[in-house]
């Protein structure tokens, strides 16, 4: 059988193609930028500079080779893994004081089969601050909590969970909007309560998902301390500015070598764990 | 009133927007029946059932349990000692292993704590033995629910039921969805268990076989109406014939 294309989709196609062409034209035609200017021998001396200046060639003080940069590189490293697991930690905290209520099916009683009049409203409340936390980035959360604060690991934590308990929040709520609301009827009418109905019909179905997200979390706020790092918060970010910023292009390889080790040990325990969970 | 009468039924009727699921339905239950429920599809079975088990309520008629209206029964732990349901199987809880599944029908008698910390060691496990030995599931304590068969979670949910203890089982097509071998085991199990618990039974069906050897009486609707209501050795061939009939003779 041959189907029909839809008259939409055609349009679509030439659209996109008429985008791309104009696209060029602008670029090339009325911007005058060239491409051959892209890939000139000067950029080039750059970019080779830049590559041999990360791997030390031709240089005195190599830092990945020096045992005390080591060291001091270690000490940042478990700083970053602390802001990391504080930050987490904060988020899951706040996510699962919040989670219950912002779930659409104990909003309208479905899933704990009782009503109240304002659960309608504490689950508005609970998501409007969900997406308020969402929608300020990292960067900006750590730039307000570096003003009131004096900058250090805690309040690089304390920005990173503000942006994640909103993420986290929203994954679990909708976690919780996917459970089968079968079980949970047959909790109550063998005489379960509110509580014992969470105890036994929804943390055992939701959990392990649950832990799923936090994992992931906790891995992306390990790789967005660098970001967080940039303004002042701390551990191996703030480093890794200050060496920029001075050319100390063997410290930028010494500190990327630690991330990639604590990007390893996060999908090291995360794997273990949820092999743990099943 | 008698005092053997379980439940009575009296005129009761219920509305879902305009459609009319049951009117003026009638009927008294003795301690100790073993009902089945039969009728075409949409016939109101799973709202009959729905109302005994106060999860609807009627818009008129009169519902009493031991000579008590429905109202007398709001709080569900007191409910739950009077009134136990069983539908299908996916009404475990599967993330859980067997064994808190069974102690689920204990809820009803514990507070928070006991609940709580039954999770992570398991109380009253002599008992949830002995239940799960009599379902014929021994071995299968720190399984994990949602692997097990569909037949076997039926029989974890009668386990479950034995540790609840209700007065009255509640049962809407417990084994639709199983194969034939299993619900002939499920319906032997469940009908034997009552009867040794002497418990009454009311279970909605769909095959007039098995509410024929497994059920003592029949009560059959049709369009929300009661068709007949009869001991299991006298309903006919011909009655069941027009009960499933699409239209009526006139
Ligand atoms: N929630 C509902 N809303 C509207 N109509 C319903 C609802 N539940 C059942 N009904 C209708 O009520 C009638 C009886 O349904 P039900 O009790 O489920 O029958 P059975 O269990 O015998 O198949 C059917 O006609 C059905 O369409
Ligand atoms: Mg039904």
């Amino acid at each position: 059988m041959k189907k029909r294309r839809s008259p939409f989709l055609t349009f679509s196609f030439y659209a996109f193609l008429l985008l791309i062409a104009s696209s060029w034209y602008f670029v090339i035609g009325i911007k005058n930028a060239s491409l051959t200017e892209l890939f000139s021998k000067e950029n080039l001396e750059y970019a080779t500079k830049f590559f041999k200046g990360l791997l030390g060639v031709g240089q005195e003080e190599i830092a990945f080779l020096n045992r005390d940069s080591w060291s001091d590189a270690f000490k940042l490293t478990v700083e970053t893994l602390q802001m990391s697991i504080m930050a987490i930690g904060f988020s899951t905290i706040v996510m699962f004081l919040t989670v219950i209520p912002a779930a659409r099916n104990v909003a309208d009683g479905t899933l704990t089969l009782s009503r109240r009049w304002y659960r309608w409203f504490v689950f508005g409340l609970i998501r409007v601050s969900y997406i308020f936390s969402r929608a300020i980035p990292e960067l900006v959360w750590a730039m307000i909590v570096i003003f009131i604060f004096k900058p250090g690991i805690l309040p690089g934590a304390i920005a990173l969970a503000l942006h994640n308990f909103g993420i986290l929040g929203k994954l679990c709520a909708e976690v919780i909007e996917d459970t089968d609301s079968r079980p949970i009827r047959n909790l109550a009418s063998a005489g379960a309560n509110r509580a014992q109905i969470l105890m036994y019909g929804v943390f055992p179905t939701v959990l392990p998902q649950f832990l799923t997200y936090i994992l992931y979390r906790w891995e992306v706020i390990m790789r967005t301390t660098i970001v967080v790092g940039f303004v002042g918060a701390g551990g191996l970010g703030q480093e890794f500015k200050l060496s920029m910023s001075f050319f100390h292009y063997t410290e930028i390889t010494l500190l990327l070598i630690c991330y990639l080790i604590l990007v390893i040990i996060a999908d090291y325990i995360s794997e273990k764990s949820r092999f743990f969970v099943k | 009133m008698s005092e053997k009468n379980i439940i009575e039924i009296n005129q009761i009727s219920k509305n879902y927007e305009r459609k009319i699921a049951l009117s003026s339905l009638s009927f008294v239950v003795e301690k100790g029946e073993l009902i089945a429920l039969i009728g075409p599809s949409g016939a109101g079975k799973t709202t009959l059932l729905n109302l005994l088990a106060s999860i609807l309520e009627a818009d008129s008629g009169e519902l009493l349990v031991d000579g008590k209206p429905m109202s007398q029964f709001s709080d569900q732990k007191k409910r739950a000692k009077k009134i136990g349901i069983i539908r299908q199987q996916f009404d475990l809880v599967g993330q859980l292993p067997v064994i808190h599944n069974v102690l689920a029908g204990r809820l009803a008698d514990w507070g928070f704590f006991k609940s709580l910390f039954n999770l992570f060691i398991p109380q009253e496990r002599q008992e949830a033995t002995t239940a799960l030995k009599r379902v014929g599931l021994p071995d299968k304590l720190y399984e994990r629910t949602s692997n097990l068969s569909g037949g076997e979670q039926q029989r974890v949910a009668l386990a479950r039921l034995l540790m609840q203890k209700p007065e009255i089982i509640l049962a809407d097509e417990p084994v639709a969805s199983l194969d034939p071998a299993r619900a002939d085991d499920v319906l032997d199990m469940l009908t034997k268990l009552a009867k040794e618990e002497h418990q009454t039974v009311i279970a909605s069906l769909h095959s007039v076989d098995y509410a024929r050897k497994y059920f003592t009486r029949l009560i059959a609707l049709k369009n929300g109406k009661l068709f007949f209501d009869l001991p299991a050795d006298q309903v006919t061939d011909k009655q069941l014939e027009e009960l499933y009939q699409l239209k009526e003779l006139s």
